[in-house]
């Protein structure tokens, strides 16, 4: 009757839409990385390359978000659902430990990578219990962007730079002294790693947590006195990314810390009014730290559920290869992985910035804490650093909050000072 | 209803109804069925996808136990109960106001309730981002604890009054107009009016609205997630936005569970209030 | 009497514009050139350009998305109206067991966080094949849209008077053709409504949409405008666009119903 008819209909078009396409004879990979823009072209382009040069295999893109909260969200959830699609990942910098503890992706070694060809900390952050679980594909670094015209040379320590940064606002313009990435998210930790860095410090040593002892209370304090002094103006506890580049790019700030990806729009003269009269530099150093840079970027992972693991390779392989990176270089702007590449005189004209440059902070580059629970870890450690930059609490007293509470975590997950747990 | 029927059409009426409910039923079977019994399973199982190696142990209340331990939970839903209390109130004054205000008959009323409307017809996230696209030019909101909520809850307020404002016309409109006839003989204000006429015929409105609004206020996500990701720090971290963290980042999928299940107890809960308080039950009555 | 409706004016024209002022600035701001967007942007932007409406036509084909909400919104307003209506009937008018459990029921599915049902639901979806189809939009839209569809029309029902059936009945009719042929045409109002509160809500879904689509030929239209973020940058201006065009389809619903949206929902709705 009426309710029979109903279930019908249902079922009907409940089939009509099941009707999916089956495809038979080459091996089908596919790929998940980011379409927009001049990166998707690219990725594109060498796939289609990739197609034509191997008869017997299929790429196909699978569009997967940009923004890294909800390609992780999808990532999550195709994989706890033993997706066997898409077959090659396009990882996160932090993300590696977490699906190769989860038993997400596949270990890479049988596969005999040449890893003496990539940068070390490269192969050190794709690596989880001894085995190398993604492939180094591009690197973010953080880097200290400076006004040519302001500075004669970019500042080294960071006395140098909160004294340089105060005789040039002085006079009004421009506005900001330096600005970065302060809002309560995973950038704010990277900002605070290279502070860290630069004061000697470390956020985990083995299982201990270490972000708390002196050089972490100094770096935060630098952090917090710079934005009570006003070289750091306090809006940036709401910047992400974008806000700081538009300051730089419109001329009120006089320093910048951000990824390589600002470059580009900057020196677009058309949109930009500081064209042509800015360069990048590492960021500075405090006493007994180095030029610490926070080691970001993508790599390529192969699905632990795929039935083509070796089809799969043969497409990273591919992708990661020096060409294909030099070419990445020119039409992206990224950062190559291979040290051979940066001895490639073409480099120089593929990147915005000269590679000797790149290339010293790159080498300056550290990861962070390469730990499955890292999200949580983070999350915990953003929580105090933004608590004390927004002056509702001490550094010390945030950073030993933190620290209890990240060592508590690591303990009762097996990961902390009692040695760490076996898959 | 003529009563002399013997107890076969009763039957038969019995069986039409299963019928005509039937298709609701089975297509909510079918797709919220397993859902929420597997929330509710993982919720009593100690299940971290991140390390596979501890297994999926019955923990039994653990997971509950470690939310209610937990000081960012009962912050979170602070905020939550603080979130849905101002807007659904703010919706509920200005909705009223609304109402009453378009319950009259004027020219153009046709453009002003469709112009009231489109707020309600933009999607969440979109709105969410132009409210943001708004904020973020003013200095100060965004970065306080407490002034970020100010663009929080004039932007769902923005987006949910016309909803309310609706339901509360129709309420509105049937109020017999006899009666405020009889009110003003007898020497009533506009303002005894509305309370000792208006007020007590519009509970049932009141009482839909308060329960759907408090309902979504209490799961509110798309909107906080995109205009500050529940910062500075915490300080407007949703409930939801805590769930979501706790599946999505740190992919503690029992722990999340627990949560999900907490919320659904507290939403049921404050639905069950307010039937009590101020609902004539719908399934009662005629015929 | 006379200044009650000179205040009724001012309060409605001051909610109005308090309505109406962000969607203005979003106009203005789809209609900025892409440098000017950002901080400081002007309250109309001069010159005003259609760029941004190109490049979401031109360069990222946002025909499609807006064909998949188009599908997958009327799919779930039709059935949702069709089985909500019979559902609501029989709530209404006929007396069996199990009515106010079957309420609570019906209520207590759309309690739950959606963010929990995601993941179960995906593998539920998964294992009949209906991921990235449009069914698989639909029939969690269909659930969660149920509860409110429901409760709206119990109410409407009610308030019709019985012995319409009972004058259709003792001509011979069953109940059934009685509710097809009597009742139907008489909730029209109410099932408007109905419509239009189902349509926005398949028509904003985000978080199912994003979880159950793959790619283009299926994704929906708030996910194919958070997929227009970049990892860092958010192009405002394609994003304003898309959110004009986006809101239109439901703007011109509204205004060509809104008569009757708001006869349904007055007719005693919730008169209880």
């Amino acid at each position: 009757m009426i309710p029979g008819f109903h279930f019908r209909l249902m079922l009907w078009v409940g089939l009509l839409g099941c009707a999916s396409e089956t495809r038979s004879g080459p091996t089908t990979v596919t790929v998940s990385g980011s379409v927009l823009g001049a990166e998707g072209q690219i990725l594109r382009r060498q796939l289609e390359r990739f197609d034509r040069e191997h008869r017997d295999i299929r790429v196909e893109m699978q569009p997967t978000p940009d923004a890294a909260d909800l390609r992780h969200q999808l990532y999550v959830q195709w994989l706890n659902a033993r997706a066997t699609d898409p077959d090659i990942l396009q990882v996160d910098a932090i993300w590696t430990p977490e699906f190769a503890a989860a038993g997400w992706i596949l270990p890479l070694d049988r596969f005999a990578p040449d890893t003496a060809a990539f940068f070390p900390v490269t192969i050190e952050a794709n690596r989880w219990q001894g085995e190398l679980f993604a492939l180094p594909w591009f690197v973010d670094v953080g880097m200290l962007y400076w006004r040519t015209d302001l500075f004669p040379k970019p500042p080294g320590t960071w006395e140098e730079l909160d004294r340089e940064a105060r005789k040039v606002v002085a006079d009004g313009s421009p506005r900001y002294g330096l600005v970065w990435q302060g809002a309560r998210y995973e950038g704010l930790v990277t900002v605070f790693l290279e502070y860290l860095g630069g004061f000697g410090g470390r956020i985990l040593e083995g299982g201990r947590v270490t972000v708390h002892e002196p050089p972490g209370v100094r770096a935060l304090t630098t952090m917090r006195d710079q934005i009570r002094s006003g070289v750091v103006p306090a809006r940036v506890l709401t910047w992400h990314e974008e806000e700081p580049r538009f300051a730089f790019q419109n001329g009120e700030a006089a320093l910048m810390r951000n990824w390589p990806y600002a470059v580009a729009p900057m020196q677009d003269s058309a949109s930009s009014r500081v064209a042509g009269r800015f360069a990048v530099a590492p960021m500075p150093a405090g006493a007994g730290g180095r030029h610490t840079a926070a080691f970001g970027g993508a790599q390529l992972a192969i699905n632990g559920f795929t039935p083509e693991a070796g089809a799969a390779w043969q497409v990273i392989d591919y992708l990661t290869s020096p060409e294909q990176m030099l070419e990445r270089a020119r039409v992206v702007g990224q950062f190559p992985t291979r040290t051979a590449v940066f001895d490639d005189p073409a480099l120089a004209q593929a990147l915005p910035i000269p590679p000797a440059r790149a290339r010293q902070i790159v080498e300056a580059a550290v990861p962070r804490p390469v730990t499955p629970v890292y999200t949580q870890l983070s999350e915990i450690l953003q929580i105090q650093l933004h608590r004390a930059l927004s002056r509702q609490a001490e550094p010390a007293a945030a950073l030993s909050r933190a620290a209890s509470e990240m060592q508590a975590l690591l303990d009762r997950v097996g990961l902390g000072r009692g040695g760490v747990a076996v898959r | 209803m003529p009563s002399v029927e013997p107890r076969g059409a009763e039957r038969r009426e019995a069986r039409l109804a299963y019928g005509m409910v039937a298709p609701a039923v089975a297509t909510i079977l079918l797709i919220a069925l397993f859902p929420l019994t597997w929330t509710v399973w993982e919720s009593l199982h100690l299940h971290d996808l991140r390390m596979p190696w501890l297994g999926q142990p019955f923990v039994g209340l653990e997971n509950y136990v470690e939310v209610l331990r937990e000081r960012r939970f009962w912050g979170a839903m602070a905020h939550t109960a603080w979130f849905a209390a101002a807007s659904v109130s703010l919706e509920l004054v200005l909705g009223c106001v609304l109402a009453l205000a378009m319950n009259r008959t004027f020219r153009g009323r046709a453009l002003v309730r469709a112009s009231i409307l489109i707020p309600w017809a933009i999607p969440t996230v979109v709105a969410a981002l132009v409210w943001r696209f708004m904020f973020e030019g003013l200095e100060g909101w965004l970065t306080d604890d407490l002034g970020a909520w100010l663009p929080v809850i004039l932007a769902d307020t923005w987006k949910e009054t016309p909803f309310v404002a609706l339901l509360l016309l129709a309420g509105l409109q049937g109020i017999d107009p006899a009666l405020y006839e009889a009110a003003r003989i007898d020497g009533a204000s506009p303002w005894r009016q509305f309370r000792y006429v208006t007020l007590p015929l519009l509970a049932p409105a009141i009482l839909v609205a308060l329960i759907f609004r408090t309902m979504n206020a209490f799961r509110v996500f798309d909107l906080i997630y995109v205009l500050t990701g529940g910062g500075p720090g915490t300080a407007t971290e949703p409930i939801a936005l805590y769930t979501f963290n706790s599946l999505m980042h740190n992919l503690r999928f029992g722990y999340g569970s627990a949560l999900s299940v907490l919320v659904f107890l507290v939403t049921f809960a404050l639905a069950l209030g307010y039937i009590r308080l101020l609902g004539r039950g719908l399934t009662e009555g005629r015929p | 009497m006379r200044s009650q409706g000179r205040w009724a004016t001012l309060v409605m024209a001051a909610l109005v514009l308090g309505a109406a002022f962000p969607f203005f600035r979003a106009i203005a701001g789809s209609l900025t050139p892409e440098a000017q967007l950002f901080e400081g942007a002007p309250l109309w932007p001069s010159p005003a350009v259609l760029e941004h409406y190109r490049a979401l036509f031109a360069e990222r084909a946002f025909w499609l998305p807006i064909r998949n909400s188009l599908i997958v919104a009327g799919s779930t307003t039709l059935f949702c109206v069709t089985i909500g209506s019979l559902c609501a009937y029989a709530l209404a008018r006929l007396r069996f067991r199990g009515k106010t459990l079957l309420l609570g029921v019906i209520l207590a599915v759309s309690m739950f966080p959606q963010i929990a049902i995601v993941s179960p639901l995906f593998l539920l979806l998964r294992s009949v094949r209906l991921i990235n189809t449009y069914p698989g939009l639909v029939l969690p839209y269909l659930t969660f849209a149920m509860p409110l569809a429901v409760w709206l029309l119990v109410g409407y029902f009610r308030q019709l008077p019985a012995e319409l059936e009972e004058a259709a009945m003792v001509d011979g009719a069953s109940r059934l053709r009685a509710f097809r042929e009597v009742i139907v045409p008489l909730a029209l109002p109410g099932l408007a409504a109905t419509a239009i509160l189902t349509f926005v809500y398949s028509w904003n879904e985000f978080l199912f949409a994003l979880s159950f689509t793959l790619g283009p030929e299926r994704q929906t239209v708030p996910v194919a405008i958070a997929l227009f973020r970049g990892q860092y940058q958010v192009p405002w201006g394609q994003v304003l666009a898309a959110a004009i065009v986006a809101t239109a389809p439901v703007a011109l619903l509204v205004l060509a119903f809104q008569r009757r949206i708001v006869q349904g929902l007055t007719a005693g709705a919730v008169k209880g």
